[in-house]
């Protein structure tokens, strides 16, 4: 039995180190989903109102505003509030605003979207509405970055299951080569067995089984190595980080996740010692 | 009427590197027969009988055993096949980590028996070969010839209805080949089907058993026999 632990080492090695990478891949695809989501959140218009639009044109103006679709809250900022608003933003800096006239501001509508809509496709339509209301003069919504974060994630997703197919393959590959070394270390007891009729179900069920514990164990393993790195990470973020990080939080797996993870390298333990199976154990 | 339970039908095995091993075998063996398979080494003995349990698939002809045509292509149930017979071949097979009872019982275990019942059994065999006294020891600490009577218990302890052996006395002494052939001949007489492939002409002579003799993959003196026909016996050819 001894013989059979450096092959066994080697199977569990590889699977931890490709489960690490695919695991970190999706760690990161998760963080960054999770950051455009609260991102999302925060996505609204704002829709700054031609100059010389009168006080009296508001009030309906901001009734058809929030029948639009996909609208939840429209809020009015006058140039007062406008101004109010610079100067809280300006801060100790506010007096650089002294001299200017807040009706050069223009008033704005502060939209604020149903959940659904916020998104770099569905905002489109509700701007789309927005844009046919004359009394209008700009509409901004912050659409390069919500899209270009957009597809970065998309990018990042894609790239996640292409290295995920990748690493699959090569998985299967791996696991089945190195199963074959566990075989082999037992390969006197097997050909005992095909010579006095054990069944094929009785000398291969044990090397399923075993590649599902080897998937199971190195899944295992990766994640808890991705659970150090992430608790790490936080343990060497330079300092000048440390204020900007606390805005964005930066989460483990979800239980959901793991579990998938696992089930993964149970899968992919399981497939290599098949593939192995069939082209060692034949009977002879 | 009794049936063949092994019938070969112009059976050749030619290797790739072109060595015919068997050319045009033709026999039956009928159930309960004991036969020597006679000649000299690399007459086509041991591939024969390697044949017959599907170690080898032969070039041309058909092979039945106990009903299953085994060389049809898709033949696949070897495991059942080899279930109805005990091998004893040439090296042995044996399990070099394990002790002298744990190879006996090993050929139990695979075939579902528990653990308990297969090393009680091994046991049992193991008295009949007169190996009761090594039955604990490591199996590289028995000589060649014990080695031998391990591998013909493991053959033995299922109790098949057919035998393969494969020179299974070739390394033992002259009280220890006479005593395996007594096990052998009782087995025999309880029915047991037995093929002994040798190329000792002295043990063939003394017994009166059916012979066929092959010499470059060729039976010299084959023929079909039928259940009316008393096996041949020719001791000393």
């Amino acid at each position: 039995m001894m013989g059979n632990l450096f092959p066994n080492f080697i199977t569990i090695s590889i699977i931890v180190i490709s489960m690490l990478i695919f695991s970190t891949f999706t760690l990161i695809a998760f963080n960054l989903t999770n950051l455009l989501k609260i991102w999302e959140d925060k996505i609204e218009i704002i829709a700054y109102l031609k100059q010389g639009t009168s006080s009296r044109e508001v009030e309906p103006l901001l009734n058809i505003t929030r029948l639009l679709e996909g609208v939840e809250v429209v809020r009015y900022v006058s140039p007062y509030d406008a101004m109010d608003f610079m100067a809280t933003k300006l801060g100790r800096q506010k007096s650089l605003l002294e001299g200017i006239q807040p009706a050069l501001l223009p008033p704005s509508f502060e939209i604020q979207l149903k959940k659904d809509y916020r998104n770099s496709t569905k905002i489109k339509e509700v701007v789309a509405h927005l844009e046919k209301i004359r009394q209008f003069e700009e509409i901004q919504y912050g659409q390069e970055w919500v899209e270009t974060f957009s597809v970065l994630v998309h990018i990042l997703r894609l790239t996640q299951w292409i290295l995920g197919g990748l690493l699959l393959i090569g998985i299967v590959f791996i696991t089945s080569n190195t199963l074959q070394l566990t075989i082999s270390s037992r390969r006197e007891e097997i050909e005992v067995m095909h010579w006095v009729g054990a069944s094929p179900g009785f000398i291969r069920i044990p090397f399923y089984v075993e590649g599902l514990l080897q998937g199971l164990f190195g899944g295992g393993l990766a994640i808890l190595f991705l659970f150090l790195l992430h608790q790490g990470f936080f343990l060497y973020i330079p300092p000048s980080m440390q204020a900007w990080m606390e805005k964005i939080p930066v989460l483990f797996l979800p239980p959901e996740t793991i579990a998938w993870i696992l089930l993964g390298g149970m899968v992919l333990g399981f497939f290599g010692s098949f593939v192995a199976s069939m082209r060692v154990l034949k009977y002879k | 009427m009794n049936e063949a339970i092994i019938e070969m039908d112009h059976v050749s095995k030619t290797y790739p590197s072109q060595i015919s091993a068997l050319s045009d075998i033709t026999l039956e063996i009928l159930p309960g027969e004991f036969t020597f398979i006679a000649g000299p080494s690399g007459s086509g003995k041991t591939t024969l009988l390697r044949v017959l349990c599907c170690a080898e698939r032969p070039t041309s002809g058909e092979v039945v055993v106990y009903g299953m045509h085994i060389t049809d292509p898709g033949f696949k149930k070897i495991y059942q096949l080899r279930r109805t017979m005990g091998i004893v071949s040439q090296d042995f097979k044996l399990l070099r980590d394990r002790t002298v009872n744990e190879n006996v019982a090993f050929a139990l275990e695979v075939t579902g028996h528990t653990r308990k019942e297969a090393k009680r059994k091994a046991s049992d065999m193991l008295s009949r070969v007169g190996l009761e006294e090594r039955e604990e020891d490591p199996i590289l600490a028995l000589s060649a010839g014990e080695q031998q009577r391990v591998a013909i218990a493991r053959a033995l302890v299922n109790s098949p209805p057919l035998i393969l052996a494969d020179e299974p006395t070739g390394n033992l002494d002259a009280k220890m080949t006479l005593d395996i052939m007594g096990t052998l001949t009782d087995l025999h007489q309880k029915g047991t089907t037995i093929l002994f492939a040798t190329q000792f002409t002295g043990l063939v002579k003394r017994y009166s058993y059916r012979v066929i003799r092959i010499l470059d993959g060729q039976i010299l003196n084959g023929r079909k026999v039928d259940s009316t026909q008393v096996p041949e016996v020719k001791p000393g050819e």
